[in-house]
């Protein structure tokens, strides 16, 4: 069985910047991965190249095809959504049903009408008329309307109600996902996304600071919040990382003695959030004003 | 396999008929309206000077007495100026609808949604400038075909009030099927003519950063006036050839009969028959003409520079 993605020495540079930095990246079938990362760090990057809408140096085979060369055939397997609702603004509802239907040997009205019962969308409303949120609803009914073995979300639920993002993540779960598909998701609410992932991918500057499966990463980290009077020697232990809360000390460990964790205070698993933040975090601050001017591309 | 592709060909190209319903559909129901509305109104000035029609039935008759040959050339040139304004117009049309046709939607983003279908990037190239060299054309000649019969009927009914067989006088002449199946051959050669001028602004659309329509007209006109002020500079003569006149030139030849082939010898005796709009051999003279392949020849390559920026164009 071929792996759903795989990735050597993938790299794509925009002058002197680095977009991608030899990344290498095996991702089987059946997972949802989170790939995570800070404006600019490289994750529209990777995943253009993945749907063959960028070139690269490296190599890279997505369900055993070369993305540069057959994107056509490729989209036959993959679906994707960008960071925003890309729907052309002119057309109809009805009219990109049928389209997709009838250039889409994958997609099923049937299903998409299901997704869409659940919203106030029209079939005769142009998409320009559509509020952004309903846009996106459309997008995310056409994607999963589409039998794919690779579901590719760039940060997916932008500008979407609590509501709809809570029902559109227990959809994909229950009724998308399968042992067979793959989803590559990216989005900054990671708390809403962790508990559905199966594999987590940090990228910072074009690398994986972190790859891993998200029991690994249980097993891995841990987080104490200290009692007062032990700071000191829970920090002779090299935490990752340190935060304060309500006067309260939080130490986040990689593969420290849970036995001694124990005996220094509270101990708990670290939130995806958490865990960014403390991998990630110092460089993150400095970045973050430029990063954030850039916004989402990249 | 094969009807699979011809299935998306044809999606593809009614896509483009949804984007652009104005330009493809209500352009030419307009200019059909327009005319009839025209004729409808120069009859009702016409009636407040001579409301007994009295010149206008004799002016039937005249015609009635023509040779057949005679009259089939009168109606036939009426029926050809009608569908000139249309052919101007689509001509319009498609040079405007291919500058946008690959760069709208790199600009609002869509082209993200589109390369997310499993369609060939040749495919949607091809879609574009089949639509520019069919479907668009077709849209029109519906048009000119209903006009035409309007008009038709309308002089039929002029004629059986001055007391005249409409079938002799105006319907049998117009030869419609003839009529009608020649038009159809003469957009596609004329579509064919037209090919490379088309692959230019498709080409420019695929990569142009801004104002495809600007930089495929500007292009070939800073190269015609670089060129003249080269030679004009070194020799003190004009060129006699540019690039500007050749596609000029082009343009405005072919096999449409609103550029009315008429030769106008040393005599001036100008030969007025039926190729003189547009005919069978006269499409045939201008499929076998050198030019007509060497274009083709400079359209494929065009085409092929447009399917080679589309493949790597996103959306920045």
């Amino acid at each position: 069985m071929t792996a759903t993605i795989r990735a050597r020495n993938l790299s794509r540079h925009y002058g002197k910047n680095r977009a991608l930095d030899r990344v290498d990246l095996d991702i089987p079938a059946g997972r949802i991965v989170g790939l995570v990362g800070p404006n600019g760090a490289g994750k529209t990057t990777a995943l253009k190249a993945i749907l063959g809408l960028g070139r690269y140096d490296g190599e890279l085979e997505v369900l055993g095809l070369d993305p540069s060369k057959s994107r056509d055939r490729l989209m036959e397997d993959v679906c994707f959504i960008a960071d925003v609702a890309v729907l052309p603004r002119w057309a109809r509802v009805k009219h990109i049903i049928q389209l997709c239907e009838e250039l889409h040997p994958r997609f099923s009205r049937d299903q998409c009408m299901f997704y869409l019962n659940h919203t106030k969308i029209g079939m005769d409303s142009k998409v320009k008329s559509l509020s952004k949120g309903m846009v996106v609803q459309l997008h995310l009914a056409l994607v999963m309307a589409i039998d794919a073995k690779l579901l590719v979300l760039d940060e997916p639920t932008l500008g979407l109600d609590i509501i709809f993002r809570k029902r559109f993540y227990s959809n994909l779960l229950n009724e998308y996902f399968d042992e067979e598909r793959t989803i590559v998701i990216t989005t900054h609410q990671v708390e809403e996304i962790e508990h559905i992932l199966t594999d987590l991918i940090f990228i910072r500057d074009g690398r994986l600071i972190l790859n891993s499966t998200m029991d690994d990463i249980h097993e891995r980290y841990t987080e104490v919040m200290v009692k007062p009077d032990r700071v000191e020697e829970a920090r002779g232990m090299k935490p990752l990382h340190e935060r304060v809360l309500f006067g309260r000390h939080i130490l986040l460990f990689d593969q420290a003695d849970t036995a001694r964790l124990r005996e220094l205070g509270e101990i708990h698993k670290p939130s995806v959030a958490d865990l960014f933040v403390a991998l990630m975090g110092e460089d993150e601050v400095a970045d973050s004003p430029i990063a954030d001017n850039r916004g989402v591309a990249v | 396999m094969k009807t699979q592709f011809v299935k998306t060909l044809w999606a593809l190209m009614r896509r483009e008929l949804w984007e652009s319903p104005v330009a493809f559909k209500w352009t030419p129901i307009g200019i059909g309206i327009f005319l009839i509305f025209l004729s409808i109104l120069s009859f009702i000035i016409y009636t407040q000077f001579d409301a007994s029609l009295a010149s206008l039935y004799d002016g039937l008759r005249l015609l009635a007495d023509r040779s057949a040959e005679n009259r089939g050339l009168a109606v036939k040139a009426g029926l050809f100026s009608v569908a000139a304004l249309f052919f101007q117009l689509m001509l319009l049309i498609i040079l405007f609808y291919l500058s946008g046709s690959l760069y709208d939607d790199r600009k609002d983003r869509s082209i993200l949604f589109w390369k997310s279908l499993p369609v060939s990037d040749s495919l949607t190239v091809a879609s574009k400038l089949l639509t520019a060299c069919l479907l668009v054309p077709a849209m029109f000649l519906l048009a000119i075909m209903a006009t035409q019969l309007v008009l038709l009927l309308f002089a039929s009914i002029l004629s059986l009030m001055a007391g005249l067989n409409p079938f002799s006088l105006f319907i049998l002449p117009a030869g419609l099927p003839r009529l009608w199946s020649v038009m159809a051959a003469g957009l596609l050669v004329q579509a064919l003519w037209l090919l490379p001028i088309y692959a230019w602004i498709a080409f420019c659309s695929s990569w142009a950063p801004r104002l495809p329509i600007l930089i495929a007209f500007g292009i070939p006109a800073g190269i015609a006036l670089i060129q003249h002020s080269w030679s004009l500079a070194t020799s003190f003569t004009l060129p006699a050839t540019n690039i500007g006149w050749i596609i000029l030139q082009r343009l405005g030849s072919g096999a449409l009969p609103s550029n009315v082939n008429i030769e106008i010898g040393s005599t001036s005796n100008m030969n007025f028959d039926e190729n003189t709009f547009m005919s069978f051999a006269h499409l045939v003279d201008v499929i076998l003409d050198p030019a007509m392949w060497i274009g083709l020849l400079i359209a494929a390559f065009f085409i092929t520079g447009a399917i080679w920026f589309r493949r790597r164009s996103t959306d920045n």
